[in-house]
Formats: C-alpha cells, sequence, structure tokens
C-alpha cells in the first residue's frame, strides 16, 4: 500500500518548457513540459525506448557530448535558461550532478575519486578534501565500509558499493540537483534497497529526479511521478494519484502491466 | 507455445556416445592441441633464438668489449659509445615522438569531430607510414646534413626517427584512449570538468599502460633501424666519445655498427664484433622492455590505485 506523501515543497527547481530531442533525424522526445520541485523526488518511468534517459540527459547538457543530438526549447533551472546564450555547460553540470546506470567509477583510488569534483573545481587544501572525502561517503551510507581502506582502487569495490561511491563523488561537489539514470538497474536487491534509502535521505537536501524502470520503485521513492511514451510526457502527478488513480489510460495500461 | 520436435535425440542417454558426437568431440580435442601448439611455437622459437645467439656471442662479452672504443682498422675494437648512441638517439627520439604523437592521439580521439582537417591529419599520419625508412634517411641527408648543414649528427638520426616512428606512436596512443570507457568521460564531464580535465585527470592516466607497451615496441625498433641512420647519424663515433651529450656530433649506433662491421669495415674479427654486438642489441631490449613495463606499471598503480 503506498503511504500518503507527505507535503512537498512547491518550488520549482527545474522546469522543462516545448522540450523537442532529436537524434539526427530521429524525434526522440516531443514538447515535453514538466516541474520538478525542489526538496523532492521526481521519478521518470515509461517502457524501454520511451526516451525517459533521453530527457534526463537533457536536463545537464549531457547531449552535447553526442554528435548529432539536439535540444529545442527551455530548460530553466531556478529560472534560468540551461540552454541560455551565455549559459556555461561547466557550471550547469556543476550546480546539476548525474548518477549513471552502470556505476562508474574511475580506475582511481576511493579517495581520489570521492575528491575528484572538488578538486577540478580548484579545492587543494588536503585537509578539506579530507573532511569532504568523509563528509560525502558518510551521506552515501558508504563510510562505514571503506574508511580503513580510502587509498585502494574504487574497481575493488562490489557494484552496489561502487554505485554508492558514484553517488559520494556527485555529493562531493555539492551540486543541488541530482539526476540519476536507473542507478539501481545493474545492482542486487539488497543493493538497491541501500540505494533507495539513500535518495529518501538525499530529498531533504536536494532535488532529485529519478529515471526508472521499475513501477515499484518509483512507487516506492517518489513524490511525483512522469510517465513517458513514445517519446511523449502522457501524464504527471503525484506519485500516490499516478498509481491509484491514473487519468490517462495509456497510463493505466502500462502501471497494471498491460505492456511494457 | 507448440514445440516441433524433429531434431530432439530419441535416446535419453546422457552419453555422448553416437558416432555424430564423437566425431565433433574428437576434432574439438584436436584443434585444442594444435592450437595449443601454434602458442608454444612462440615461445619456444624466441627461447631457441635467444640461446642461439647467447651461444655465439656470450663469449664475447668482455669488459673491453662493452665499455672499449671501436677499432678501424686491428682487431679487439669495442662498442661502447655504440651503445651509448643508441640508448641517446633512442631517448632523444622519444622526447620528439612521445609529446607530438600524444598530443595528435589525444586531438583526434578527444577532440577532432568528423571532417576536412580531421582526415588531413589521418591522410598525412598514414602517408608518412607508408614511407621506406631508406627514403627517410635520405630526406634527413637532403635536410638536416645538406640544408641545414649540420653534418652527420645525434640530432638529424633522431629527427629522422621522429618521422618514421610518429604515425605509428600516434596511433598507438589513438587506440590507447579508444580503449577507455566512454563512461569515465561521462562521470567527469557530467561533474562539470572541461574536456581537458578530463583528458588529463581521467583519460590519459587509465590509458597510460596501453601507450607504455606502445612505446616499448616503437623502442625496439629504433634500437634496430639502420636505414634511417646510416646518412643522418653517420657511421663513427663522436672524437668525445664513448659518453658524448653534444647533439650535434655524429653518433654511430650499434645496429648501425653491426650492419657496418659486416660490409664496409676492414677489421678482421668481423665476427666476433657482429655476434657480439647482436647479443648486446638484444640484451637492450629486453632490458629496456623489463624496465619501461615495470615503470609503466609503477606509474599506472600510482595514478590508478592498482596495477593495470
Amino acid at each position: 500500500m503506498i503511504e500518503a506523501a507527505p507535503p512537498i515543497s512547491t518550488k520549482e527547481k527545474i522546469t522543462a518548457r516545448d522540450v523537442d530531442i532529436y537524434y539526427g533525424a530521429f524525434h526522440a522526445i516531443k514538447s515535453a513540459n514538466l516541474k520538478m520541485a525542489e526538496n523532492s523526488v521526481t521519478a521518470l518511468i515509461g517502457p524501454s525506448g520511451c526516451g525517459k534517459s533521453t530527457f534526463l540527459r537533457s536536463l545537464n547538457r549531457m547531449h552535447d557530448l553526442t554528435p548529432g543530438a539536439r535540444v529545442t526549447g527551455e530548460i530553466l533551472l531556478d529560472g534560468t535558461n540551461i540552454y541560455g546564450a551565455d549559459a556555461d555547460p561547466v557550471v550547469i553540470r556543476h550546480r546539476i550532478g548525474m548518477v549513471f546506470q552502470r556505476p562508474n567509477p574511475f580506475p582511481k583510488t576511493i579517495f581520489e575519486n570521492v575528491v575528484y569534483g572538488p578538486k577540478i573545481h580548484g579545492e587543494t587544501n588536503q585537509t578539506k578534501l579530507h573532511e569532504l572525502c568523509e563528509r560525502s561517503l558518510k551521506q552515501a551510507a558508504l563510510w562505514e565500509e571503506v574508511k580503513d581502506r580510502l587509498d585502494r582502487s574504487a574497481l575493488d569495490l562490489s557494484g552496489g558499493q561502487q554505485q554508492r561511491l558514484c553517488i559520494a563523488r556527485v555529493l562531493a561537489v555539492n551540486p543541488e540537483v541530482i539526476l540519476m539514470d536507473e542507478p539501481a538497474s545493474a545492482l542486487d536487491p539488497i543493493a538497491t534497497s541501500k540505494i533507495e534509502d539513500l535518495i529518501g535521505e538525499l530529498k531533504s537536501q536536494y532535488t532529485v529526479v529519478i529515471v526508472t524502470h521499475s513501477m515499484q520503485q518509483a512507487a516506492r521513492i517518489s513524490d511525483t511521478t512522469a510517465f513517458f511514451h513514445l517519446g511523449e510526457i502522457v501524464e504527471v502527478g503525484t506519485t500516490n494519484q499516478i498509481f491509484t488513480n491514473p487519468r490517462e489510460k495509456r497510463t493505466e495500461d502500462y502501471i497494471t502491466g498491460r505492456f511494457g | 507455445m507448440a514445440i516441433v520436435a524433429t531434431t530432439q535425440p530419441t535416446s535419453t542417454s546422457l552419453i555422448g556416445s553416437s558416432p555424430g558426437v564423437r566425431a565433433r568431440k574428437l576434432a574439438d580435442q584436436v584443434a585444442t592441441v594444435v592450437l595449443w601448439l601454434m602458442a608454444s611455437s612462440i615461445i619456444l622459437l624466441l627461447a631457441l633464438f635467444i640461446v642461439y645467439m647467447f651461444y655465439l656471442g656470450a663469449r664475447y662479452l668482455t669488459p673491453s668489449f662493452i665499455f672499449g672504443m671501436p677499432a678501424e682498422t686491428s682487431a679487439g675494437g669495442g662498442v661502447g659509445p655504440e651503445i651509448y648512441n643508441s640508448f641517446y638517439i633512442l631517448i632523444l627520439t622519444l622526447i620528439f615522438t612521445v609529446p607530438i604523437s600524444t598530443a595528435a592521439g589525444v586531438y583526434l580521439q578527444e577532440y577532432a569531430r568528423p571532417g576536412r582537417f580531421r582526415e588531413l591529419v589521418v591522410f598525412s599520419a598514414e602517408s608518412l607510414a607508408t614511407i621506406p625508412s631508406i627514403v627517410m634517411g635520405l630526406f634527413g641527408l637532403l635536410v638536416f646534413v645538406y640544408l641545414f648543414k649540420w653534418k652527420f649528427t645525434a640530432l638529424g638520426g633522431a629527427l629522422t626517427l621522429t618521422l618514421l616512428n610518429l604515425p605509428a606512436l600516434m596511433r598507438v596512443t589513438q587506440e590507447a584512449l579508444k580503449s577507455v570507457p566512454d563512461t569515465y568521460r561521462e562521470a567527469s564531464m557530467g561533474m562539470g570538468a572541461t574536456r581537458w580535465q578530463t583528458v588529463v585527470n581521467v583519460v590519459l592516466p587509465s590509458a597510460i599502460g596501453r601507450m607504455t607497451t606502445g612505446i616499448v615496441l616503437i623502442a625496439g625498433r629504433i634500437f634496430g633501424e639502420t636505414a634511417a641512420l646510416i646518412f643522418t647519424a653517420g657511421l663513427s663515433v663522436s672524437t668525445n666519445a664513448p659518453y658524448d651529450l653534444n647533439p650535434f656530433h655524429t653518433a654511430e649506433t650499434l645496429a648501425v655498427h653491426l650492419w657496418y662491421t659486416h660490409t664496409e669495415s676492414i677489421v678482421p674479427d668481423v665476427d666476433r664484433i657482429g655476434n657480439g654486438s647482436a647479443l648486446v642489441l638484444l640484451i637492450m631490449v629486453l632490458v629496456f622492455n623489463v624496465v619501461a613495463r615495470v615503470g609503466g606499471r609503477a606509474l599506472s598503480k600510482r595514478l590508478t590505485g592498482r596495477p593495470t
């Protein structure tokens, strides 16, 4: 049973307005409109290939790195268009961090992974870096497991630990928004539940947008849910409403497992 | 769903005793043995080669041969300056080749978008790679010896070798960078790193192992190169030999000396110098190989937290 969602902040952190995304001639996202509230978890759900990951990646301009990808429309971060003429992707990605589907720690030590972001943003004070490392790992609920081996390679960690390390790495740059692209899909159930608990704690300080293929996961962790199908946002609502009383036939068909 | 079972075995036995199964198993076993033999033959060939070289040359490896000066007409000459020159020219060449080829490889793999300029760089590198070393040597003769009026110099030789090895090392860099997963780049740039920061802090350190391997292979070629050096670095050692640091002095390498004694020289102990030099050259390549790999692994461990 889904518990009644706590009251959500209504301040819009990110707003997508009439966003279209193309890969070459392929029209992947068709005039998407979505408001993502501050200090809340927004889940993007939908069948494979519906464009939910494509949409997520437009929120911190990751498509800039894909040759042939094109984004039109506006994405506002605190009211400023991140696709505006003078918007700098480097600054945007500093404020909007991303956790990927497969854990992708660098082939460096655990410590070097966590402090990578602060270092590239100019922090050189070793004491500060160590403090940041400890704080971020504690936030990501990984500190107790790795505190004695910070100088070991991150690649020696388990998949679930690696993914929490990647979350710690993003937290260390102190972003305002964290985008997560199916962060638990490559993990076992225990690791998954750790990540889900973590997301629940993160929303007190961050705005989280998460893509998931698991409807149970969306129902457990999110406040707002947007249902994507064939490149369109079919329905947006509180998670409770989407899962108990969907307005659209396609949403209902999807969440009741009639397609997907 | 209905299964149309026409190929299912009629027997329920799990023992593969039918002729068809036995034949396939036999073919598999034969293949295993043959492939193993082929793979082992590589080890055997190398071992035979090394043993034979030691058999021919080991008795000549005396201190007076390894450290002594070469003789022009009499027996008993050494190869001290030649060994030194081989390393000197190798290091000079790498000083020029590694930065240029790394930069070009990084540009092609990390920065360049498909287009005219990128195609031109690739085309130029491929054209350079197909030029025979003797032609490159003649080019070096015209440019460094005649045009620049340097005469035969270590620097001219090293620059000629740079031209010769640049394309290969650029290719090696490119392949090494290509092997770095895109997820590293995404993670780095997703945190607000610039492309340059990503290349320097993540991509190059991850590729250092493969790049070391490439440099070792190129070094082996440089140690063994003769044609490109005969007309550029010369056939004699400097008057300041054995250990001359001046890049504008002539510098005959060991491989060139080996060729020279066998074709032009009038010393009576050609076999001694030939077999001894060949063995020294072999040992140099092997030692450089081991040292570079150990060094590369240590560097890789420092940069990535564990050996690759």
